[in-house]
């Protein structure tokens, strides 16, 4: 008997998630602690290892469709050994999102419709795009005539029995819209039609506005397709906290030539601080001062958190995770250091565990090495500010009623003003300030 | 100072047109053309070597007369008189651009022209004002250093003056200047051998229809073939070239050197006008031939991208259209290439070669001229005609002819292509009978497997 390969669960919170990629081939050998997929969940890439040995006998479910957790997605067993060919998810999720899955109950959910657009996409162009024919009604004849048209019926008002589409409606909409002016090419109508685009919400470009393959291909190119799983997330979350956290911004600049002179002087001694390092330790220093900012609130109680968790965003290809430093309030700048070190590296690598990118209180967004003047962050929900740090670069600035050229370094927090009032937020940014450009600070922490 | 709405720098095949276009349009233009109207092409390129092609050709056609029943006893080859009568074409032709120009009213400086600012140019000391400027200077041939400079040792400008063919010849470039001009020498009796440094003579088409060319030439025109090795250690003579190839010592009355070309600029000062050359000394444009500089277009060899006559006069159009105009417009740049070589090539489109490079899923179609009525009609049996189409959305994507017409047969496919026909649309296309060009239909066929003059891939 065919043994099911299963959709892990990662984390407590994850219901659902999409097979990035089949690593194996049906067919393929499979030994144990191979890696058979990568999963993309919430926060993260994921590899997933076999815990047996044998053949991958089949893909149940192809790359890009959500599934729940715990469903089945292939099989595993001796070559010629009989697949099941109902697979059976585990435990059936309630099918709030299940469009974009196939069905676990169809017998080939191999076949990749393109995935519907999430509901919740008012913003997006309408585009070409001919509706999967689902619940239409339409008579045979005239689904027909669509077809060959390369239209999309879904745009057409029926007149048949209960709105029923019958291919006189079809014809009056050709009509209508003038089908018979339409110029296409020959190669761009067939290309069209294989992907199921209306060419008559195609625009041309050609002599006379004859549709060619450039504006088909075009027209595919902006067809709305799925986020990914990762950038939903972000894309809620980020609103979220937009839309219930009223942001306001204060500004600094530090002056960081003395921190960076004193750095390169550690770096040629072979200590590994980064830049990054200090911020953070500044933060952390700053934070035992201020509870206020970090805290959290449901807009009623207000929590003061007893720990320091600290968020230290990293950049990704796919976007953005940020990886925690958990209770940093008890480490040294060389623990921070190393901690640092260690989850951005596998950060990169996608090989952070979901726990390891959750549970911040306060996070900083360090932009440094992307050269720019100056930004605001979004506050991560449940904390209560973030801190974003620019690039420092060498400024003329005044110093003792003489101009001088100085490493200057600007950081704006962005607090909830639910949480903390604007006072609070200039002390708590120029705290962080001083601390940077306390010289004797750093000495008695490297020492 | 005179000032024109355009000036054109270069009366070969991208200058002249853009002159009478923009004319035309209702520009005032002059053309500035440092040596003879019509460029390159017409004086030392296309044209001279397409008369000396027609004279073999015929010279080879009565040769072979006898499969007529045609009795020719004594043909001779007076090369000298083929040479007078080229001159004499290309002088007609000459004349026909002066003539044309003069008719559009295009004025004429004859000098090399320099920069002085982006809007005036310097010809013979002379100023011109200039709101506009198209740039046309073309290329010239690249005389690599490794070859001595003697009177036996020349490239195709100079070849095509010379009024007697030596005896023995070496080709030193595989391209398809040095073939075409290997075939033709070859089919006047001359002994010829190209040395190529690559893998393979004219390595820009596909393997199948490379093979074709190559194995004709080597058969039946006796040229020797010799690729992936460099010709060192060449000297010359009064009595002749020698060089070794691989530890061959080779040697000739005359070495041809074909190794390329490179754009012209000197003299330009480009720099004046706030323009410079890239790495490969090229003039870079986009696709509305516009340059760097506002007010100043360039075309032709001399952008570099594709170097050829037909080409430039497309880039010459839309370059003088959107000089003149207010709405600009692309140039096309689905390109036909021909080499008239024996057998003629005609390519057009993406190679297979190419399209396995992109990754892309092609399905193809060939039909051989043996299988042809009119092919078997008059003698001319050699070589193919090909279709590679794509293999989800059955549309034209490339297509290349090797064979008898072959630089005829290649327009019907660019037009096809750029129509962006499909397969199936090309093959229901009645052609009419007994035609060359009935080859595209039935490789159409051939593509869907569903030949009617091909025996099926598997008997029935």
């Amino acid at each position: 008997m065919a043994t099911p390969i299963i959709m892990p669960k990662f984390g407590q919170m994850t219901e659902e998630s999409a097979i990035v990629e089949w690593c194996k081939k049906e067919g393929d050998k499979v030994a144990k602690g191979d890696i058979l997929f990568t999963v993309e969940t919430d926060k993260s890439v994921m590899d997933v290892e076999s815990f047996e040995e044998g053949m991958l006998l089949k893909i149940a479910v192809p790359p890009g469709v959500t599934v729940p957790v715990q469903s089945v997605v292939g099989f595993l067993g001796q070559p010629g050994e009989a697949v099941p060919a109902v697979p059976v998810a585990r435990t059936p999720v309630a099918p709030k999102k299940t469009e974009a899955a196939p069905s676990t109950s169809a017998p080939k959910p191999v076949a990749s419709a393109p995935s519907p657009i999430p509901a919740s996409a008012p913003a997006v162009a309408p585009a070409p795009v001919a509706t999967a024919p689902g619940r239409l009604k339409i008579s045979p004849r005239a689904r027909a005539l669509a077809k060959e048209a390369v239209i999309d019926p879904a745009r057409i008002a029926g007149t048949g029995p209960s709105g029923r589409i019958v291919e006189k409606d079809v014809e009056a909409f050709l009509e209508a819209n003038r089908y018979d002016q339409l110029r296409i090419s020959p190669a761009a109508k067939q290309l069209a039609a294989a992907e199921g685009l209306d060419i008559l919400m195609i625009q041309g470009s050609g002599d006379t506005g004859r549709i060619g393959v450039d504006d088909v291909k075009r027209a595919l190119a902006e067809r709305p397709r799925p986020m990914s799983k990762m950038r939903q997330i972000i894309a809620q979350r980020l609103t979220q906290s937009v839309l219930t956290a009223p942001h306001f911004f204060v500004t600094v600049e530090v002056d960081m030539t003395d921190l960076v002179n004193y750095r390169a002087e550690l770096k040629a001694k072979g200590a590994p601080y980064t830049v990054t390092d200090f911020i953070s330790q500044a933060v952390v220093l700053t934070l035992r001062e201020f509870p206020d900012v970090n805290s959290s609130t449901d807009g009623r109680n207000i929590r003061w958190n007893s720990h320091l968790h600290l968020g230290v965003a990293v950049s990704l290809e796919q976007g953005l995770v940020v990886p925690v430093i958990r209770n940093a309030e008890e480490l040294t700048l060389a623990e921070l250091n190393g901690r640092a070190k260690d989850l951005a590296d596998r950060a990169r690598a996608g090989k952070l565990a979901p726990a390891e990118m959750t549970g911040s209180t306060f996070t900083i967004s360090n932009m440094g090495m992307l050269d720019v003047e100056n930004f605001t962050a979004i506050i991560n929900p449940g904390e209560s500010a973030i801190l974003a740090v620019s690039t420092t670069r060498p400024k003329p600035v005044v110093r003792d009623d003489q101009i001088v050229i100085r490493s200057i370094m600007k950081m704006t927090l962005s607090s909830d003003h639910r949480l903390v009032d604007g006072a609070m937020a200039a002390r708590f940014v120029n705290a962080v300030k001083q601390k940077l450009e306390d010289m004797e600070l750093w000495k008695r922490l490297t020492s | 100072m005179e000032t024109f709405d355009v000036v054109v720098v270069g009366a070969g095949p991208g200058g002249y047109p853009a002159a009478i276009r923009a004319a035309q349009l209702g520009a005032s233009v002059a053309i500035v053309e440092k040596e003879q109207l019509g460029g390159t092409c017409l004086n030392w390129g296309c044209i001279p070597t397409k008369t000396l092609i027609a004279g073999a050709d015929a010279f080879a056609r009565i040769k072979h007369a006898e499969i007529f029943g045609i009795t020719v006893k004594g043909a001779v080859m007076d090369y000298a008189a083929l040479i007078e009568r080229k001159d004499k074409v290309v002088g007609q032709m000459r004349a026909g651009i002066g003539s044309l120009l003069a008719g559009n009213g295009v004025k004429t400086f004859t000098g090399a022209a320099g920069f002085v600012d982006r809007n005036t140019l310097a010809v013979n000391n002379i100023r011109v004002g200039a709101k506009k400027i198209i740039l046309a200077t073309g290329s010239t041939s690249a005389m690599p250093g490794f070859l001595p400079k003697h009177e036996r040792v020349v490239e195709s400008r100079r070849f095509l003056e010379m009024t007697k063919l030596p005896d023995t010849m070496i080709v030193v470039g595989g391209g398809f200047i040095g073939c075409e001009l290997a075939c033709m020498a070859a089919m006047l009796g001359v002994k010829v051998t190209i040395v190529e440094l690559l893998e393979d003579i004219l390595l820009l088409l596909d393997p199948d229809v490379r093979r074709e060319v190559r194995s004709h030439m080597e058969k039946e025109l006796a040229i020797r073939v010799l690729t992936g090795k460099a010709m060192e250690n060449i000297a010359a003579d009064s009595t002749g070239v020698r060089g070794t190839v691989g530890g061959e010592t080779l040697t000739a009355e005359l070495l041809l050197s074909a190794v390329g070309r490179r754009p012209v600029t000197d003299g330009l000062q480009l720099e004046n006008a706030g323009l410079k050359t890239s790495e490969r000394g090229l003039i870079e444009t986009d696709d509305y031939c516009r340059t760097k500089v506002a007010n100043i277009f360039a075309v032709g060899d001399v952008t570099g991208k594709i170097q050829l006559a037909h080409y430039a006069t497309a880039q010459g159009l839309a370059a003088a259209e959107n000089a003149v105009n207010t709405k600009p417009r692309k140039h096309d740049v689905l390109v036909p290439n021909v080499i008239f070589t024996a057998p003629e090539i005609g390519t057009v489109g993406l190679s297979e070669e190419d399209a396995g490079k992109q990754d892309r899923a092609v399905k193809t179609g060939r039909f051989r001229f043996a299988g042809l009525g009119k092919g078997l009609a008059t003698g001319e049996t050699t070589g193919f005609v090909k279709w590679i189409a794509d293999a989800a959305t059955d549309q034209l994507i490339g297509a290349a002819a090797v064979g008898p017409h072959a630089t005829e047969l290649i327009a019907e496919a660019t037009a096809a292509i750029r129509a962006e026909l499909t397969v199936a649309g090309l093959g229901r296309t009645i052609h009419a009978h007994p035609t060359f060009s009935e080859s595209w239909m039935e490789a159409a066929h051939a593509v869907h497997g569903e030949s009617i003059h091909a025996p099926p891939k598997k008997r029935r």
